[in-house]
């Protein structure tokens, strides 16, 4: 038996290893020798046009022209603000457009096939087996009603693949040079949950009686790595090799012990693979006892469960926490990489496509204005909308905004003397809202104990200064913000306003700090009544606080719509015809009405497009600088922070971890957490844009 | 795979055109690895500026007329063909239920025994009944009874329903649990059964508001229950926060954001429920126990007609059809603002 593993099969059917080919030292400076002409890439998309049908059959061009090609292993990013048809693009490889869109001109190939004007019954063969989709939206694309292995062994059928990998091993082992030859069918067995204890058993002898050394931390090491429904017959031979057992035991084990696993056990495996721990109990539970982390690991999870050679990633990751990002990431990588699966993600973060991708396409309104090796892209980019684009992202080497309200002669000098005004002001300014020990707990569902949302949290805001709260999801920012505006109540603590208590306020002093205090929310959808016309938006507080006439609230919208730079003519349109960077305008608008001393900011450019949220930073800025406003600035993101901050609370569960000045905190992090979330911001390291 | 243990025997998967045809080298897989060789068709490539022209960051378009959700709403009914004729009919219907005397000369209520069961005539289009009443008259004439009592109701159930069902769920804890408890207690009585009993106590009145107060008190539930659920969802919207932060007080909320937010559904169950209305009350006149005697009613008409439907069939069939075109115009006109109002059919 034993030698018929080695009877000159080779399972790389279509792989063939030139190793003369490989030079031997490895730099890139030697790539020139390796041929890439005759390398076939995975996916070519050349001018593909899509349209869609608008009303009264008006053609609305989605996508005009578009080219950009994967190659396999590859990681590919499609940068572009909302509307530019990143998605759209994405979205026609896989046959999934939605609604009217249709393909009307141009090629899409996958490994030489060309998909454009293919069948639906051809598309179902090609989804799921060759391209793998990892949607948008982590909440809405699960079924609720399913639990998620039933929904991962869902995809598994779709696409009749129980077991097989072949495709898998054979990049990877291209990968690894590896001169290992085994039968084909050998290679789809995984580790089955009948199986492993007498595979470690009989591995546990085998390394005794070979006298291998430190024997039991290495079969500590093999039973971490043989997971159940992941680990094949082919990767058990390899490892026990690897930790020194002869081939022809080696073999031995893995045939005997590795036979293969039930559709439970590669459903398990698949969850621990993308990274969910315990995969076999939360394999029974349902999406709505996960995390949004946790459901795009099973998104993630379904997306390769059929090892695809292209997976396409439609903003995997954007509506989760940085560190949760960062892993889930990692994590995709490094199965991307064994597996050798190209990587088509979409994304509005440029740190981002600069840190993974190799090759990255920059879309503005449907076509591809520049396209490349990313980091040269992003470094160096050309063309003016990339530039643009480069220029208003955040980063973490970004400094702090300066108005051109108090721009002095020259930019530097502005900044050093607006940083000597900050830490003045820090030091010995007037307290506008002032933070003691804030406590408030929540009572959870099914638990004894009060989850205590915010605990022990002190700060305060300086007359004409930014404080920024930096957290994760959870991390009680909001309630935070919600009590200081006196939404919510604190259960412990004291919250001053200009020095007096707001929990002794009564419904006079409650107004009149109403008036003083104003909210921008985060969300530009729902903060704006939908019935209300700008006009009525903007002048509710006047109304509500009955300020002015009829004549002197129309100048006075007027004045404020003049602003937020928006036109007079927006007055009688509705929220729901404004982008989400002009209707936060016209928060802000609605914000200013009274005349506030203090702003409070609940994420407020966080749903925005990296250009729109530039230009609504730099708003903010200059109307601080004018007016001489505070903001108390409530955000996840810390690239903003640094550029609109004075000061910074980083909190985490509730705590407050670190408190510091912008600059101690970036350049100077005392805590692991803070450092973790420095850390974990994409291409924080890398500087774009260099030449700007 | 004669391994009698696997659970799965591995597929053999069948080659299809979509498996890469020309073999990689691990040589080439480094180099896409590694990134820093441009692999063909990844040159580096730069749109030229002409070609795409460059517009200002989110600039408002002044050129799209501004329009509100109730603007969007007129400019989808007004294209649906179903709305115009729902709309000619009810015009035409609402000026019958105003102004009789337009359309018919002739006395509902002159009637001569000289002329029972007499059919048509010059002057007299359908004929008379047993009684010698001219039936074209009486149709006319009962427009009115019909219509008043089917907008008055629904007047009425907006009025109950809604406040009802928008403090239960604007208020929400006690206030909802009771108010939901007393809708469960009225939605448990059927609305026929519960009039049939309730007017049996006013028999001989003719007044038409024991039928409006009736019809009111068992059908105001489910207008309460649509509200309550548009008001809970309308009610966490964001706008709300907004808006208290701003010092708007609770009750200002409920009336200037709550309850227009909410309208919609509503809106669609009323003009939906308005024929339903007309027909309890044909229903309720025909079983004796609604208007009664002399009242001008189609209700009451059908309800005398049913004893000549062998002999002369007729008498029945214009009331009938009168009640008919009425209720149909009324839920085609329901379907309209439905499909107007909510063009994605969320509300279904």
């Amino acid at each position: 038996m034993s030698a018929k593993h080695n009877d000159g099969f080779d399972p790389r059917r279509n792989v063939t290893i030139h190793k003369d080919a490989v030079a031997p030292d490895w730099d890139a400076d030697t790539n020139d020798n390796i041929p890439t002409e005759d390398l076939a890439p995975l996916l070519e998309v050349t001018d593909l046009s899509v349209d869609f049908t608008g009303e009264k059959g008006r053609a609305i061009h989605a996508v005009d022209k578009a080219s950009f090609t994967v190659y396999p292993g590859q990681w590919v990013a499609i940068v572009g603000e909302s509307g530019s048809g990143k998605s759209t693009s994405a979205m026609s490889v896989l046959g999934l457009l939605p609604g009217t869109g249709h393909v009307t001109g141009g090629s899409i190939k996958f490994n030489e096939q060309e998909l454009v004007g293919m069948g639906e019954k051809d598309y179902e063969r090609l989804r799921g087996r060759y391209i793998g989709l990892v949607p948008q939206d982590p909440m809405s694309n699960l079924n609720p009603v399913w639990r998620i292995g039933t929904q991962i062994e869902e995809s598994l059928k779709a696409n009749h693949m129980d077991v097989a990998r072949e495709k898998r091993n054979a990049l990877s082992k291209s990968l690894q040079e590896a001169d290992v030859k085994v039968r084909r069918t050998d290679d789809e067995l995984f580790i089955g949950s009948q199986d492993i204890d007498d595979l470690v058993r009989t591995t546990q002898e085998a390394l005794a009686s070979s006298h291998i050394e430190n024997a039991q931390g290495k079969m500590r090491k093999l039973r971490h790595e043989w997971v159940v429904g992941s680990e094949t017959r082919w990767a058990v031979a390899q490892s026990l090799i690897r930790e020194g057992l002869d081939e022809e035991t080696a073999w031995k084990i893995a045939k005997n012990h590795v036979t293969g696993s039930s559709m439970k056990d590669r459903v398990a495996g698949l969850l621990d693979e993308a990274g969910l721990p315990d995969a076999a109990t939360r394999a029974r539970q349902y999406p709505g006892e996960f995390s949004g982390g946790m459901r795009q690991r099973a998104l993630i999870a379904m997306g390769l469960a059929s090892r695809p050679d292209l997976l396409i990633a439609d903003e995997p990751t954007s509506a989760l926490d940085v560190t949760v990002q960062k892993k889930i990431l990692d994590h995709l990588q490094e199965m991307t990489d064994t597996l050798g699966t190209a990587v088509l993600f979409i994304t509005h973060d440029l740190g981002l496509a600069a840190e993974r991708a190799q090759y990255i396409v920059v879309m503005y309104r449907g076509h591809v204005v520049e396209s490349g090796p990313s980091l040269e892209v992003l470094q160096h980019p050309q063309h003016p909308y990339t530039q643009r684009l480069v220029k208003a992202a955040p980063s973490l080497a970004s400094q702090r905004m300066i108005s051109a309200y108090e721009e002095g002669a020259q930019d530097a000098d502005a900044g050093l003397a607006h940083k000597q005004k900050a830490a003045d002001a820090i030091a010995n300014g007037q307290a506008v809202i002032e933070v003691q020990h804030l406590v408030k707990k929540f009572k959870l569902p099914h638990q004894k104990e009060m989850f205590r949302a915010v605990d022990d949290v002190s700060f305060s805001v300086k007359k004409g200064m930014t404080l920024a709260i930096v957290g994760e999801s959870g991390s009680g920012k909001s309630t935070v913000a919600n009590m200081v505006l006196h939404l919510l109540k604190q259960d412990s603590g004291k919250i001053l306003y200009n020095g007096v208590d707001t929990s002794t306020f009564n419904s006079k002093d409650l107004l009149n700090f109403r008036r003083h205090v104003q909210p921008v929310f985060q969300n530009p959808y729902g903060s704006l009544d939908p019935m209300y016309s700008i006009y009525r938006s903007i002048e509710e507080p006047l109304r509500i606080h009955k300020i002015g006439t009829k004549e002197s609230r129309l100048k006075r919208v007027k004045e404020l719509l003049d602003m937020v730079e928006l036109p007079e003519s927006v007055m009688n349109r509705h929220p729901g015809e404004l982008s989400g960077g002009q209707r936060q305008r016209i928060a802000i608008a609605r914000a200013m009405a009274l005349d506030p001393d203090v702003i409070i900011a609940d994420e407020a450019v966080s749903a925005l497009d990296v250009l729109v949220q530039d230009e609504v930073l730099r708003l903010l800025n200059d109307l601080q600088a004018q007016r001489g406003l505070s903001y108390l600035f409530i955000t996840h993101d810390l690239a903003v922070v640094r550029q609109i901050a004075d000061e910074v609370v980083v909190m985490e569960h509730g705590k407050m971890v670190e408190h510091g000045t912008t600059d101690e905190i970036f350049e100077h992090p005392e805590k692991d957490y803070t450092r973790e979330l420095l850390d974990a911001i994409p291409g924080g390291k890398l500087s774009l844009g260099v030449d700007l | 795979m004669s391994n009698a243990n696997s659970v799965n025997p591995p597929v053999e998967q069948e080659p299809t055109e979509f498996d890469r045809k020309a073999p990689i080298s691990a040589a080439q897989v480094r180099v896409i690895e590694d990134g820093t060789t441009t692999l063909p068709g990844q040159e580096r490539f730069v749109a030229s500026v002409e070609d795409i022209p460059m517009q200002g960051i989110d600039q408002v378009d002044e050129a799209a007329p501004a329009s509100s959700m109730w603007a969007q709403a007129w400019r989808r009914l007004r294209r649906n063909p179903l709305f115009i004729v729902s709309s000619i009919l009810i015009v035409i219907i609402l000026l019958m239920a105003l102004f009789p005397g337009l359309f018919a000369h002739q006395n509902p209520t002159a009637c001569s025994l000289n002329d029972s069961i007499a059919g048509p005539r010059a002057g007299h289009p359908f004929g008379f009944d047993l009684q010698g009443c001219d039936i074209y008259a009486r149709v006319v004439y009962g427009t009115r009874t019909s219509v008043s009592i089917g907008i008055l109701t629904t007047i009425a159930v907006v009025i109950v329903g809604g406040l009802i069902g928008a403090i239960a769920g604007y208020f929400g804890g006690l206030v909802d649990s009771l108010l939901s408890r007393l809708i469960d207690i009225f939605y448990a009585v059927p609305l026929l059964l519960g009039a049939i009993v309730l007017l049996q106590m006013f028999h001989d009145d003719s007044n038409i508001w024991k039928i409006v107060i009736t019809l009111t008190l068992f059908s105001w539930v489910s207008m309460a229950r649509i509200t309550r659920s548009a008001v809970l969802s309308a009610k966490n919207l964001e706008f709300n926060t907004a808006s208290t932060a701003l010092g708007s007080s609770r009750m200002r909320n409920l009336f200037k954001h709550v309850l227009p937010n909410s309208l919609a559904p509503m809106i669609v169950t009323a003009t939906m429920s308005l024929g339903s209305y007309i027909v309890a009350e044909a229903t309720l006149d025909f079983l004796g126990v609604g208007l009664q005697g002399n009242v001008v009613s189609w209700g009451v008409d059908i309800s005398n007609a049913q004893s000549q439907l062998t002999s002369a069939p007729m008498i029945l069939f214009y009331p009938s059809v009168a009640l008919a075109i009425t209720v149909l115009a009324f839920i085609m006109l329901g379907d309209c603002v439905q499909d107007a109002l909510d063009p994605t059919g969320e509300l279904r």
